[in-house]
């Protein structure tokens, strides 16, 4: 009896407890958003199987000619890899207890410097423009970044307001720029860029089906292992981690706190300017004047259900991305307006922000429990809570 | 010139009472990142209740406007205890809360009047329509050479607005609730000691927060938009925060702050017209509040002396 009732509890505070909690927020979300599919006459099911079918996870009825599932799925990964890094980018930073809202920002000014810088100019070849495109965004985002960084230390202004304020700033600057000299006629957006200096491989034939080939996947997956390590075996990770935990504390340790901000802020802003070059030269290919790239926001709900782990945020990536994704086609054989996609992710968002207190409510459960048991009686609980009082200090 | 005055007060003012919004939730030790959302929320509910209301009173009808008022910081007040469940409840990051909350905000107002379109006229329009409001001059005092402008065609919130800002500082300085209010975001555990409940103050604070917000969010709403579209999230709570940031969580030089806000805005762009530019010229004026802020920030945020408390979850154990 009392053993069925602890399982909750057990899941969140063992060894797999970050992984327990972000299964617990997707639950939560599907259960959220499957009660707001019913209350307005929807089959939730069908919903989430026409997600899945927009990206290519699961066969559609039918499909076009030149066009099949890989096509979708090629799709996807494609807006996989501006995912990954942004949410890499929001953690970089994070774990210097930076909260980088500008992502958006930086993926925009860098995707903008590229574009004008690499993918107008015509007589590069495509193994000169293509590291130019990369280097390109690592630059002008890494660049943004360090400002934010300087504002911060320097002129103690909080890191959220200024990320904001310099996101309209390039946001309207950008389209200003865009309307004034790049725009095209028809679209109103920038022109196209060059394929030279595309990130993805356009219109490549694999079994007769017409799909894209998402370099930018592999430069996102690289990345994440790269901050996987920074963070795990490297010196300038754990000081970007003590300085998150506790500021003070690392100044008397000898870390040079503001030298810390600087390279955290402007390493998130570098791999954000490559999100930035991913989403604009891979992604959409031109530029919408004057909007924010809404994956700059999704990225936080991606690092906080990936416990802001770089690798298991490659699995939030895929969760938060199938409903972006997907939501097109959703709203087409569903019927549902496709904004439901952000409102799914702004749930998922809000179970993984309380993250931390189910853990701490399943910590005091079984606590209570173990106090409440006699000591002869269920050892597994009492042994996990003797293991985790060990590890503690 | 009189029309700097003009639109930069009806500017200023809807900046103003969000503004206090915030350094309400502030001054309890809730830090408020999430008027964006509040103000948001707080205008799609007035803008509801008057899309509603219209077929009933018929078009043009003034009266809709206060209750659209009313029904916006209702709004914003229900929207905020999702800030306040996180934040107080749930001992969540206050930061991270916010910023989820902007977040949904966006999703959530985005979805349901698309919802509430095709329900009410079946097209799956993404702004409600509304009237923008009637002016009036206050007489004699809009003859007043030079600030006669302030007095001149205002919206009949900027009234309402006035009042409850002096009414809120009243509230803040003057009265018991206001004192704790005030303790509770410098030493939260003098107030526990003093028998006062900082939970049930924070709360307090937290809902006027997102009520305030939200009667920003519907006057901007009316005024300056004439709709109610995705585009209200322009980043007018980011301004209010910054605002308050610079009236150093002071509802005084807050104001002052506002004004400031708003004459830059209304100059920037009577400039910009003053000039005869083209129009795609208006957006590096619209850019001018922002680079404004940035600029104003570094200059006074050194000195800045925010609450104590602020950031961190109430805990009784603690010393």
């Amino acid at each position: 009896m009392k053993k069925k009732k602890l399982f909750l509890p057990r899941l969140l505070t063992r060894r797999y407890a970050s992984l327990g909690v972000s299964v617990l927020a997707v639950l939560l979300m599907f259960a959220t958003a499957g009660i707001l599919l019913l209350t307005i006459g929807r089959n939730p099911l069908d919903a989430l199987r026409s997600f899945l079918q927009g990206c290519g996870i699961i066969a559609k009825e039918k499909y076009g000619g030149g066009s099949g599932q890989l096509t979708d799925l090629m799709d996807f990964l494609n807006f996989l890899a501006p995912m990954i890094l942004a949410s890499l980018a929001f953690i970089t930073a994070f774990k210097a207890g930076l909260f980088n809202i500008g992502i958006s920002g930086q993926m925009l000014l860098s995707g903008f410097a590229a574009t004008v810088l690499v993918g107008y100019n015509k007589g590069l070849s495509v193994y000169l423009a293509k590291p130019a495109v990369l280097l390109t965004g690592l630059l002008v985002g890494g660049l943004t970044g360090i400002l934010v960084g300087y504002l911060k230390f320097r002129f103690n202004i909080h890191e959220v307001v200024s990320t904001i304020m310099i996101n309209y700033i390039i946001s309207y600057l950008t389209g200003f720029l865009i309307n004034s000299n790049y725009v095209d006629m028809m679209t109103r957006n920038s022109k196209i860029c060059s394929p030279e200096a595309g990130l993805t491989l356009t219109n490549v034939m694999i079994g007769g089906m017409k799909c894209k080939i998402p370099l930018a996947l592999i430069a996102a997956i690289l990345a994440a292992l790269l901050v996987s390590f920074l963070f795990r075996k490297t010196v300038l990770g754990l000081e970007i981690k003590a300085v998150g935990q506790s500021r003070r504390c690392s100044e008397y340790t000898g870390i040079r706190v503001s030298r810390t901000i600087l390279i955290s802020m402007g390493l998130s802003g570098a791999i954000a300017g490559l999100a930035g070059v991913a989403y604009y030269l891979g992604y959409t290919n031109s530029i919408v004047p004057k909007s924010l790239p809404g994956i700059g926001y999704d990225s936080i709900s991606v690092a906080l259900l990936g416990n802001s782990a770089p690798i298991g945020s490659i699995f939030a990536a895929l969760v938060v991305s199938v409903f972006q994704q997907g939501a097109n086609y959703m709203s087409s054989s569903v019927g549902v307006a496709k904004e439901i996609a952000s409102l799914i992710t702004g749930i998922l968002l809000l179970f993984a922000a309380c993250g931390n207190y189910m853990k701490y409510r399943a910590e005091r459960k079984m606590q209570q429990a173990a106090d409440s048991l006699p000591v002869s009686g269920n050892p597994p609980a009492a042994g996990g809570r003797a293991a985790k009082g060990a590890e503690k200090p | 010139m009189n029309k700097v005055f003009t639109d930069g007060l009806s500017f200023a003012l809807p900046l103003l009472i969000m503004a206090i919004g915030t350094l309400y939730s502030e001054k309890s030790g809730v830090t408020n990142l999430a008027v964006e959302g509040f103000q948001g929320v707080g205008a799609f509910f007035g803008a509801l209740a008057a899309t509603l209301m219209t077929p009933l009173t018929g078009a043009g009808s003034q009266a809709i406007i206060y209750l659209a008022i009313l029904c916006a910081a209702a709004g914003g007040a229900v929207f905020s205890c999702i800030h306040g469940l996180l934040c107080i409840r749930f001992r969540a990051n206050q930061v991270i809360s916010g910023v989820v909350i902007n977040i949904l905000s966006v999703a959530l107002t985005a979805f349901f009047t698309s919802a509430a379109n095709s329900a009410i006229s079946g097209s799956a329009s993404n702004k409600f329509v509304l009237d923008v409001s009637a002016r009036f001059s206050v007489p004699f005092l809009c003859e007043i050479p030079w600030i006669g402008g302030l007095f001149t065609a205002m919206y009949p919130f900027e009234i309402i607005i006035a009042v409850l800002a002096a009414v809120m500082w009243y509230l803040m300085n003057r009265t018991k609730f206001g004192m704790r209010l005030k303790a509770c975001g410098e030493n939260p555990q003098a107030v526990d000691a003093a028998g006062a409940s900082v939970t049930r103050i924070r709360w307090a604070a937290v809902i006027i927060s997102g009520a305030l917000s939200g009667i920003g969010g519907i006057c901007f709403a009316y005024s300056l938009l004439g709709n109610f579209s995705p585009s209200i999230y322009q980043g007018f709570g980011y301004l209010a925060i910054a605002a308050m940031i610079f009236g150093n969580w002071k509802i005084g030089p807050t104001t002052l702050a506002c004004l400031f806000f708003g004459l830059a805005k209304s100059g920037g762009l009577q400039l910009c017209i003053a000039a005869q530019l083209p129009s795609k010229y208006t957006d590096l004026f619209l850019l001018l509040p922002y680079v404004l802020t940035l600029l104003l920030l570094i200059f006074f945020s050194k000195k800045n002396r925010p609450p104590k408390a602020a950031g961190e979850p109430w805990d009784k154990s603690k010393r």
